[in-house]
C-alpha cells in the first residue's frame, strides 16, 4: 500500500469514527494506535506510553490552562456586564449603538477570555435579552452576538493561536499580534452590517428613553480599566520577547483572581475554587486533543503519509491561488464539523509547508485559517455558538439564530478573499513592530 | 454489586478531578514565582520549570477521568442525534467500547513506560533531574481510570442508565 493510500485511509477511517459520537480526543488515539499496530506491529506499541507523555510535556503548552483560567476568572466577575453597561452608557445615542455596543463588548471580551463560546456567553446573557426588550429582531439579537462570539478565537490572546504556534513552531507572541488588524476590521465590517440591517428594517427609533450623565459615563470605567490594561500589558510583554508565553499567561491568570477579588469582592473559597473547577475541565479537554492530536500526527509521519501528500501536492504544480482557494474549502468543511483546536493540530503541521512553500506567509495564513474555524463556530451542523445562543435564549428559534448569523457568516468569506488580496493587512503590524521575518 | 463498583469509579474519577484543580492552581502560582525569581531577583529557576510542565502534563492525564464523567470531552454528536433511542444505545456502546480499547492499550503502554523508568532510575536531563517515574505514574494511572471510567460507561449505558447522545448535540466548552 502506497503511503498516500494509507492516508486516505487513515482520513476516511477517522471521519468515521468520530460520526459514532467518540469524543474526538479518544478517536484519534483509537485511530493512530490501529493504524500503528496494523502497519508496523506490536513492537510500536512499546513507545506509544513515551510518545503520549512527550506530547504533553511542552512549557509553551502551559499557556493553555492559564489563559482559560483568566478567561474564566472574568466570566464568573461581573466584570463582562460592567464592561457592557459601560459601552452602553458611550453609545447609547448612536442609531443601533445597542447592537454596536453587543459587538464592541465581544471583541473586548475575546480578548479578555481568549475563548468563542465563553466570549458569547457572557455578552449573550445581557445584550440578548436587552436588545429584544428594545425591539431589536430575534435574527439581529443573536445573530450578532453569535458572530461577536467568534472574535474570541481571532483578538489576542486566543488559544486557538496558541495552539496553531505550538503544532506549527511560529511566535506567539507574534501571532497575536497578527490577530489585531484582522479582529479590528471584523469588528468593524460586522457592525456595518448591524447598523445596515437595522436601517433598511427601519427599526432606528430604538436608541434608548434614558440619558446618561457624564458622571454616569464615566462610572464604571475604573472597574473596567484594569482589566483591560492587563491584556495589553500582557501584549506587550509578549511583543516586547521579554517574558515567554506561559509565564505571560501564568502571571496574567493570578493577576485576574487578585483583579476580581479586590474590585469585585470575589473572595469566597468554594466560588474561586468553583472557577478553577470549571476552567480545569475545559483546559483538560482541550489538552487531551492536542496530545491525542500528536500521536496522531506520529502515526501520519512515521507511515510516511505527511511527506507524501506534501510531494504529491509539490508534483501537482498547482497555481498557488489554486491551493489557497482548495485549503480554504477543505478547512471550511473541517470546521463544519469538528472544533478549532482539533482542526489545527491535526492539519497546520500538514498545511503550513505547503503554503509557505507557495510563497504565502505563516503568520497570515493563521489568520485565514482561524476566520474560517470562526464560520465554522456559526454554521450548522456543529455551530457550537449557535448552540450557546440557543441556550441562552431558548425561546429564539434556531432557524432565526441561524438566519441572524449567516449574513455574519458572509462577510467572514469576504474578509478572507479580502485578506487573500491584500495580505498586508495582516503582516503590516507584526512586520512593523517585529521587523520582517 | 456491578452498581456499588461503578459507584467507586465515578468517586475515583471525583477524586482525580479535585488533584487535578489542584495541580493546575499549583502550576499557577510556580510559575508566577519563577518569574519573580527570574525577573524581579535576577537568579536562575532550578526545579520550577519542570515542576509546571509536569504538574499540568499530570493534571491533565488525571482530570480526563473526571471529565469523561461530567461529558466535557467535546465529540461530533451529528449522527446520533437523528437517530432514535435503540439505535443511539448500539452506537453510543460501540463509540465507547472504540474509546475503551484506545484508553486500555495506552494505559498498559504507560505503565511499561513507567515500570522502565522506575526499574532502569530514569532521570530528566536537568540540573534538577527528578526521577522519571514520577511524572509517568499520572499517565499510567490516568489512562487506566479511564479505561475503567469508559467500562463504567458501557455498563451504564447497556442497562439504560445513561443516555450518552441525549440533549443539546454538541457539549458546550470548545475554544
Amino acid at each position: 500500500m502506497s503511503p498516500l493510500e494509507i492516508g486516505s485511509l487513515i482520513a476516511l477511517s477517522t471521519i468515521a469514527i468520530l460520526a459514532t459520537g467518540i469524543p474526538v480526543a479518544f478517536g484519534l488515539i483509537f485511530v493512530a494506535i490501529s493504524f500503528l499496530i496494523f502497519f508496523e506491529g506490536l513492537y510500536s506499541l512499546n513507545f506509544l506510553g513515551e510518545l503520549f507523555f512527550s506530547g504533553l510535556s511542552d512549557f509553551t503548552l502551559i499557556s493553555i490552562p492559564m489563559f482559560i483560567a483568566m478567561g474564566g476568572a472574568i466570566a464568573s466577575s461581573p466584570a463582562s456586564s460592567d464592561l457592557y453597561g459601560a459601552l452602553e452608557r458611550w453609545l447609547y445615542r448612536v442609531p443601533s449603538g445597542l447592537a454596536i455596543s453587543n459587538i464592541f463588548a465581544c471583541s473586548i471580551f475575546a480578548a479578555l477570555s481568549g475563548s468563542s463560546p465563553a466570549t458569547c456567553a457572557a455578552i449573550g446573557k445581557m445584550g440578548i435579552p436587552e436588545m429584544r426588550k428594545r425591539g431589536y429582531s430575534d435574527e439581529l439579537a443573536t445573530g450578532s452576538i453569535a458572530a461577536g462570539g467568534t472574535l474570541g478565537i481571532l483578538i489576542p490572546p486566543s488559544v486557538t493561536m496558541i495552539v496553531y504556534g505550538i503544532s506549527t513552531g511560529t511566535s506567539i507572541g507574534r501571532l497575536f499580534i497578527s490577530g489585531i488588524i484582522p479582529g479590528l476590521l471584523l469588528t468593524l465590517f460586522f457592525i456595518f452590517w448591524a447598523i445596515f440591517y437595522e436601517s433598511k428594517n427601519n427599526n432606528l427609533a430604538t436608541s434608548n428613553k434614558k440619558i446618561f450623565s457624564f458622571k454616569e459615563k464615566l462610572e464604571l470605567l475604573p472597574k473596567v480599566a484594569p482589566f483591560l490594561l492587563l491584556i495589553l500589558a500582557i501584549l506587550f510583554v509578549l511583543y516586547g520577547g521579554v517574558a515567554t508565553p506561559s509565564e505571560a499567561a501564568g502571571v496574567g491568570a493570578m493577576m485576574c483572581f487578585i483583579l476580581i477579588a479586590v474590585i469585585y469582592k470575589v473572595r469566597n473559597p468554594l466560588k474561586i475554587w468553583h472557577i478553577l473547577k470549571e476552567s480545569s475541565g475545559e483546559s483538560i479537554m482541550i489538552m487531551m486533543i492536542i496530545a491525542a492530536a500528536s500521536l496522531f500526527s506520529y502515526t501520519l509521519s512515521s507511515l510516511f503519509v505527511t511527506q507524501s501528500i506534501a510531494e504529491w501536492i509539490a508534483l501537482l504544480e498547482l497555481n498557488r491561488w489554486f491551493l489557497l482557494a482548495a485549503v480554504n474549502i477543505f478547512l471550511l468543511l473541517a470546521g463544519f464539523f469538528l472544533p478549532p483546536v482539533a482542526v489545527i493540530v491535526m492539519t497546520a503541521p500538514i498545511l503550513l509547508p505547503l503554503i509557505t512553500q507557495a510563497g504565502f506567509d505563516p503568520y497570515w495564513f493563521a489568520v485565514i485559517l482561524t476566520i474560517n474555524m470562526e464560520i465554522g463556530l456559526i454554521t450548522p451542523p456543529v455551530g457550537l455558538n449557535l448552540y450557546v445562543i440557543n441556550g441562552i435564549a431558548p425561546d429564539v428559534d434556531l432557524t432565526k439564530v441561524l438566519l441572524g448569523a449567516i449574513p455574519y457568516a458572509v462577510i467572514m468569506v469576504f474578509t478572507i478573499i479580502l485578506l487573500s488580496i491584500f495580505p498586508e493587512i495582516v503582516t503590516f503590524l507584526p512586520n512593523y513592530l517585529m521587523g520582517e521575518i | 454489586m456491578i452498581d456499588k463498583v461503578v459507584s467507586v469509579i465515578h468517586f475515583l474519577s471525583r477524586l482525580c478531578g479535585v488533584i487535578a484543580a489542584f495541580l493546575l492552581a499549583s502550576a499557577c502560582v510556580v510559575v508566577c514565582y519563577m518569574v519573580i525569581i527570574r525577573y524581579l531577583l535576577g537568579q536562575s529557576t532550578i526545579w520550577q520549570y519542570e515542576f509546571v510542565i509536569f504538574a499540568v502534563v499530570s493534571a491533565t492525564l488525571i482530570g480526563s477521568p473526571y471529565v469523561l464523567l461530567t461529558r466535557g470531552h467535546v465529540n461530533v454528536n451529528l449522527v446520533p442525534h437523528f437517530l432514535n433511542f435503540r439505535a443511539r444505545k448500539y452506537l453510543a456502546l460501540f463509540s465507547s467500547f472504540l474509546a475503551f480499547l484506545g484508553c486500555a492499550v495506552l494505559a498498559w503502554a504507560s505503565w511499561l513506560y513507567f515500570y522502565e523508568a522506575w526499574v532502569n532510575d530514569w532521570r530528566t536531563p536537568s540540573i534538577w533531574a527528578p526521577p522519571l517515574w514520577i511524572p509517568t505514574l499520572p499517565l499510567a494511572i490516568g489512562f487506566s481510570l479511564l479505561s475503567l471510567q469508559f467500562l463504567a460507561d458501557i455498563y451504564s449505558i447497556f442497562t439504560n442508565k445513561l443516555d450518552l447522545f441525549k440533549g443539546s448535540p454538541i457539549k458546550d466548552g470548545i475554544s
